[in-house]
């Protein structure tokens, strides 16, 4: 600390740093390690609370008990979207990236994911494009986008 | 909870884009010595406890904590952090004060966003690692377009409707010293700039800014021997939904945490909505001002957007809303963002604005730490010519 301040600006020097952030595994957990098998099938799932399904599933209900996995099979609607065309750091994307909150009819919440279309609107039907079954690691992204059906 | 809590001195230092000369720490002292002066009390001798608002990943150094003591004035003292909003850590220094253990807490927060190199990868560590980061969305400030489109659906707005609440903010900014980020602009430049999160253009997203803010607080009878002229912390509220890791919660278009932190305040201060007659609110996405006035019961839902157009939340209208710029003219200042309104409306309630002083006497702060989180802190300041 000190009352004097530097002014010059070919005096004002940096430390240069990083904050080691990359190497980390991310537990999947009991709840999360179904969902990674489901996704290898093909398939989406959702947490039933009562009479209710979450999507993505919930690891608590509301009333703060696991819920029960079950399959979610559509249709799927666009709850919202978004078109990203800049990087926060003002690079311009080479393509507009379409991303949309998706809901199956009779489920609750919604997965974030890609849309490939670019006439997306709230309520458009939509489906899952998975990436060939080989290719799947249990992941989201082994649906590659939803397309318009 | 009979023991009022004042507001007895505020300082800052900043709000520039980039402060290439101070680090962080000095950057703290700076507003923390101001605020002392501000309050007339000696940061050694009278703070019975100190509260810092940071992150590690914002300080670039893991168990920052360890570095909040020193720049304010808490070495060997109790001092604590708050890994949030500097509203939440206002939240805490006052209940501290209620407990009636502590007279005297200073709160403090600060960011400095320019010795980011790589905001955007921090942003996307945020996302949650299972089901959205492996998307690598090219823009981790994307759920904020989710939440804009689903709030215009909902109420029928327009895309000039949100691009007016940039041209009122950066307008607004003009008259401030602090808002870096202020402009002359037109609803025709916001309308045409090029897309950039769908519905906002450039214009309707806030940049960063470099900032400290310290206040100090007093329970009542303590707060009358330093100053003349206090605030009163007469209510607070603060909520948390959740991040993206657990989104089925989340309603889009909507911040139901802010409508719990404001009812929290406002039930807190036994005020009522229509009581209010200055608020302070968060503007970093342009769709935000209007939906945290609906959701704190300052507008009709959906009207927000009406109502400023029509002027009633210019510095002249019957509720100003930000007349400092907010954060679209101020930028944001990290987890310093919710003081940054905090100061404003302290300023604006004391007199001493300058060039955008309005009148008022009880005014609503409100902040949200987001996207991609949803946290929302409310807190209702009253003058000593509200009560």
């Amino acid at each position: 600390m000190s009352w004097w301040k530097e002014n010059v600006a070919s005096r004002i020097r940096h430390y240069p740093g990083s904050m080691e952030v990359e190497k980390y595994v991310y537990t999947p957990g009991v709840h999360g390690l179904e969902q990674a098998k489901a996704l290898k099938e093909g398939k989406i799932l959702g947490s039933k609370c009562g009479d209710t399904i979450y999507v993505p599933p919930l690891t608590l209900c509301p009333d703060h008990k696991p819920g029960e996995l079950v399959e979610v099979k559509g249709p799927w609607r666009v709850v919202t979207y978004t078109v990203i065309t800049e990087t926060m750091d003002g690079r311009k994307l080479e393509k507009p990236e379409v991303i949309a909150v998706v809901k199956p009819d009779d489920a609750e919440g919604g997965l974030i994911h890609r849309v490939e279309s670019d006439q997306v609107y709230i309520g458009m039907e939509v489906e899952p494009v998975f990436k060939p079954e080989a290719e799947r690691k249990g992941t989201i992204d082994d649906i590659l986008y939803f397309k318009p059906k | 909870m009979s023991r009022r809590v004042a507001i007895i001195g505020v300082g800052w230092y900043g709000f520039k884009p980039s402060i290439p000369d101070l680090s962080f720490r000095e950057m703290m002292f700076e507003a923390s010595m101001r605020a002392a002066e501000a309050a007339g009390v000696d940061l050694r001798k009278d703070v019975d406890a100190f509260v810092s608002s940071q992150e590690d990943y914002w300080e670039g150094i893991a168990i920052s904590d360890e570095f909040a003591p020193e720049p304010i004035g808490g070495v060997l003292r109790p001092t604590f952090t708050v890994a949030g909003d500097g509203l939440q850590g206002l939240a805490q220094a006052y209940m501290l004060i209620k407990t009636g253990y502590f007279d005297v807490v200073l709160v403090e927060s600060h960011a400095k966003p320019s010795d980011i190199l790589s905001l955007d990868k921090i942003y996307e560590l945020a996302l949650d690692p299972v089901n959205i980061r492996p998307l690598s969305p090219s823009n981790p400030l994307f759920t904020a377009g989710l939440d804009a489109v689903a709030y215009m659906s909902r109420t029928g707005l327009e895309r000039e409707d949100l691009a007016f609440i940039a041209v009122k903010n950066r307008v607004q900014g003009l008259r401030n010293p602090r808002a870096s980020y202020a402009a002359k602009i037109s609803l025709e430049e916001v309308l045409e700039a090029e897309a950039y999160i769908y519905p906002m253009t450039r214009y309707e997203v806030a940049g960063f800014t470099d900032a400290a803010i310290t206040v100090i607080l007093a329970s009542e009878d303590v707060a009358r021997r330093f100053t003349d002229n206090p605030v009163w912390v007469s209510g607070v509220g603060w909520s948390t939904e959740t991040g993206t890791g657990a989104l089925a919660w989340h309603e889009w278009g909507r911040m139901k945490s802010m409508r719990m932190a404001a009812d929290m305040a406002y039930r807190t201060a036994g005020v009522k909505p229509s009581q209010i007659d200055l608020a302070e609110v968060e503007d970093r996405f342009s769709f935000m001002e209007p939906l945290t006035l609906e959701e704190a019961r300052l507008a009709p839902e959906g009207g927000a957007a009406k109502m400023a157009r029509e002027g009633v939340f210019s510095p002249d209208g019957s509720l100003p809303v930000n007349p400092s710029g907010g954060s679209l003219a101020m930028g944001v200042a990290l987890e310093a963002t919710g003081l940054a309104r905090l100061l404003e409306a302290y300023l604006q309630l004391v007199g001493a604005a300058g060039p955008h002083q309005v009148e008022a006497t009880r005014a609503l702060v409100a902040s949200w730490r987001g996207p991609p989180t949803y946290t929302s802190m409310a807190v209702v300041l009253e003058s000593e010519d509200a009560l």
